[in-house]
């Protein structure tokens, strides 16, 4: 047979794995996070060197594990939108209003309101909510996403603090305090529920037709609106599902906090874009999973965390944190695709 | 004869300035090969996007095995059995082969809701068992060759059939063979033949001979017109060119009475040029006005070769030299600068600014000879324009057409025309004739000839041997990544192509 494809990936004839175990090395080339687990193992070795140890103690691995956690659900929630070749910048936004409502909603010292444990569906459904308006403006308006997203986030940030009157509302004893602050055998719970929804997603991404159609999407929309995927309705709902998910990240947040107040949505719009990027989610689509995002909000984290350990200066920090994006999306960004640089 | 799959009738497509289509009749039947020509700009392909609903006709009916339908998207046309493998293809490119099999028709494969991998696993082999290909169905479809996507796009075309129970699908491959190289044309003709059996096949080529061969049925149009409707066995090609084109052809086909001997002066000097495990060091001279063709099967080493001269890659050894000035070697824009221009095989994704009109992209690399007073003069930009759309036969309303609107074969004229419109002194041509229809060809070889004569030193890669032997005054070939032999073509005693095909293999 002329036409005939064996794997395409160069094979390396040194191999430090024995040849049996070729199927698993072929999975971890085609895992698309070899490099990113290569990244993590440096980063915790490095500061394990640098602090003599101390990095690698329970007590800061917990600290890393329930650090990460908030990051991660962002994180995932986002990504989608990046394999779908467009951009989400609401999740400030998004998350000050969800916090908001919280403040009003759950049991609290300014008001009598107090739904208990629905408040978990309420922030999701707010925050899904704004995620399918995100995706109309799209869709249907034609906004360019990077657009319509930065807008909404303005939007929802003014709200939030105009409704809040810029107060902090401090929160009484919320039913979800334990869980979120709790740990299940020395694993922060803010970590497994951050797993779950990993779990759940990249599950979703392999093994669904949803999955199919939103790679297709972040491949080439025009082709496959050719072969009959609906983009519109798989955009909105990827929006939506990144919505929900900064809602769910919002509650959280303000549970951990013990108290809800617009602000505490600034400054997790770079984390969640540096963990996409690091992660191993080209921002030209299409390539990518949530086990990258996952993984990326852990790298990023690690090294935050460490750099803390060894006390080096926050503004240096900062700059580490934004040389290291600037990299990875240079990395990892799929330049066949891009005609020019805008 | 079998009966009709499809009847089209009276089909008319205007686009603003044109008549793509006008009035025309078509009709496929069951297990036949059907092959279709016409000059570029014809109306073939548009013909075909209305087969698949891509594109709505102004007027005309549509019957599909004998029932009047409406075709409202390809998805839809390929679910009723009707699919078209594009030149540029329509596969998903990260996506695996596999997911580009079934993409969008997943839902057969659901267990407990969820995909399993192992029903589709056994369906993409069986479905790639049809048309005989052998490959790791987990591979990204952006990594195989473009003869591994069409075949593809045709085993998932028959799938769907199966799978909606159409009887006798047709398969519409326009242009297939420009990306191919010959083992896999044969390849891919052999298995059209075979799928004769259950299935219409329509082919369009600018290379008759392989309609000729292969098709049961030729339709030729011209200006958006059927003009014939003729059996293939009673076909022969001056015929066919002749109704394609409106007029004969001269016997003279390369204008070889216009072929000069080369200046006295060298235009470029290669000196050990290499590339590891690509080409071995190489010594050889263009002089002006000299033609030389390079020549050899796929690996011997050419289409490197002539990307290092265009500093499009680097090669690792020796120097090139442009009238003895030697040039950084991987350097494009320093090769352009110094006069060196290349037009590539793939024209659509390296040659065009598919965004721009016409006159834009042929006045791109002159911009500064079209100023008056250190502005560009729309004046002068429009008159160059035009005399390289007239000069080089590209067919369009307006210079300020888009070139995404033009025809496969008159994107490429544009590209060949932007590159004989600026001042260069060496011109690379990778198939300068690809996909272009035989009036366009005549006009690319007096162009070629033309530039010959102003001193620019050529080297091409051709379409055909023949082609090769009839333009070139020099012929290179190459094997395996060594220069082997060299042969001079000198006009009316050009060596006959059996003497140079033992060289090549
Ligand atoms: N979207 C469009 N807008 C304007 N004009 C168009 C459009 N699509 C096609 N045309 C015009 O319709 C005519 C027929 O084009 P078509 O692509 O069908 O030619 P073709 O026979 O396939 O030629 P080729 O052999 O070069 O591929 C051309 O003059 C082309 O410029
Ligand atoms: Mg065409």
């Amino acid at each position: 047979m002329p036409n005939t494809v064996t794997s395409m990936l160069p094979h390396r004839s040194t191999s430090w794995l024995s040849t049996s175990a070729t199927k698993g090395r072929k999975w971890f080339q085609r895992s698309g996070i070899s490099g990113q687990l290569l990244a993590l193992i440096i980063v915790m070795g490095i500061f394990t060197i640098g602090t003599r140890g101390k990095y690698l103690s329970l007590v800061n691995l917990q600290v890393i594990l329930s650090l990460a956690a908030i990051p991660a659900i962002i994180a995932i929630g986002l990504h989608q939108v990046v394999v779908l070749g467009a951009i989400d910048l609401s999740v400030e936004g998004v998350v000050a209003f969800c916090v908001v409502i919280v403040g009003f909603l759950a049991h609290n010292k300014f008001n009598a309101n107090d739904v208990g444990l629905w408040i978990i569906p309420i922030t999701a459904g707010v925050g899904g909510g704004a995620g399918v308006i995100n995706g109309l403006l799209n869709t249907k308006l034609k906004i360019p996403s990077f657009i319509s997203t930065l807008g909404m986030s303005w939007v929802l940030w003014g709200l939030a603090v105009f409704v809040s009157k810029g107060q902090t509302i401090p929160l009484l004893n919320n039913p979800l305090r334990a869980v979120v602050n709790g740990y299940v055998l020395g694993i922060p719970n803010l970590a497994i529920i951050a797993f779950l929804i990993f779990a759940i997603i990249q599950l979703v991404q392999d093994r669904t037709r949803f999955g199919r159609y939103l790679y297709a999407i972040g491949g080439d929309e025009v082709l496959s609106a050719q072969a009959g995927v609906k983009v519109h309705q798989t955009k909105i709902f990827v929006f939506g599902i990144a919505g929900v998910l900064y809602g769910l990240a919002a509650l959280f947040l303000a549970v951990k906090l013990d108290s809800a107040q617009a602000i505490t949505g600034n400054n997790l719009l770079f984390p969640a874009v540096t963990a996409v990027a690091v992660g191993g989610v080209a921002l030209t689509g299409g390539i990518g999973g949530a086990k990258n995002a996952a993984l990326g909000a852990l790298i990023v984290t690690a090294l935050n965390d460490g750099l803390i350990l060894l006390d080096v200066n926050p503004y240096a920090q900062q700059a580490v944190n934004g040389a290291v994006l600037v990299v990875a999306v240079a990395l990892t960004i799929d330049r066949k695709k891009l005609g020019f640089i805008k | 004869m079998s009966a009709a799959v499809l009847e089209l009738q009276r089909i008319t497509k205007r686009y603003p300035g044109v008549v793509a289509l006008d009035g025309v009749d078509f009709t496929v039947y069951e297990n036949e090969i059907l092959g279709l020509v016409g000059e570029n700009g014809a109306g073939k392909s548009t013909l075909m996007k209305i087969l698949i609903g891509l594109i709505q006709p102004d007027q005309g009916t549509y019957r599909l095995r004998g029932a009047p339908v409406v075709i409202k998207n390809p998805a839809h046309a390929a679910n009723l059995g009707v699919g078209m493998v594009f030149q540029e293809g329509c596969l998903v490119p990260n996506l695996s082969i596999m997911e580009n099999l079934f993409l969008c028709h997943e839902i057969g494969f659901r267990h407990f809701g969820f995909l399993s991998k192992r029903k589709m696993r056994d369906a993409a082999h069986a479905a790639l068992g049809t048309v005989k290909v052998a490959a790791d169905l987990d591979t990204p479809v952006s990594e195989t060759t473009p003869a591994v996507r069409q075949m593809i796009e045709i085993a998932r075309l028959l799938w769907l059939s199966k799978l909606y129970q159409q009887r006798n699908p047709v398969l519409i491959l326009d242009e297939p063979t420009t990306v191919l190289t010959d083992d896999e044309r044969n390849t891919l003709f052999s298995i059209a033949t075979e799928l004769k059996s259950q299935a219409s096949i329509i082919l369009i080529s600018h290379r008759l001979q392989e309609i000729v061969e292969t098709s049961d049925r030729i339709l030729i149009m011209k200006d958006g017109k059927r003009v014939a409707n003729i059996q293939a066995r009673h076909a022969g090609i001056p015929e066919i060119e002749q109704m394609m084109v409106g007029h004969a052809f001269a016997a003279d086909r390369f204008r070889e009475d216009e072929q000069i001997p080369p200046g006295d002066q060298v235009t470029l000097t290669l000196e050990n040029v290499s590339k590891r495990g690509v080409f071995e060091p190489l010594n050889f001279e263009v002089r002006q006005g000299e033609i030389i063709s390079l020549v050899g099967l796929v690996g011997s080493g050419k289409e490197a070769l002539c990307r290092c001269i265009a500093g499009l890659e680097k090669p690792d050894t020796g120097s090139i030299k442009l009238a003895g000035k030697r040039l950084t070697p991987g350097s494009p824009s320093e090769a352009v600068r110094a006069g060196i221009g290349h037009i590539p095989i793939d024209r659509r994704s390296d040659g065009l600014a598919l965004g721009m009109t016409i006159a834009e992209n042929v006045n791109l690399l002159v911009l500064d000879h079209l100023k008056v007073g250190g502005f560009i003069s729309p004046q002068r930009e429009k008159k160059n324009a035009l005399r390289w759309i007239q000069d080089c036969r590209i067919k369009a309303p307006s210079p300020s057409t888009m070139c995404v609107n033009l025809s496969g074969g008159n994107q490429q004229k544009t590209v060949i025309a932007k590159w004989l419109s600026s001042k260069i002194h060496l011109l690379v041509l990778d198939h300068p004739t690809r996909g272009v229809d035989v009036g366009a060809k005549d006009e690319i070889y007096r162009l070629i000839r033309q530039l010959a004569r102003t001193g620019v030193g050529m080297i091409i890669m051709c379409d055909t041997l023949e082609e090769d032997i009839g333009l070139c005054g020099r012929m290179l070939i190459m094997k395996d990544g060594q220069l082997v032999n060299e042969v001079n073509c000198p006009p009316y005693r050009k060596p006959s192509p059996s003497d140079i095909i033992s060289s090549i293999v």
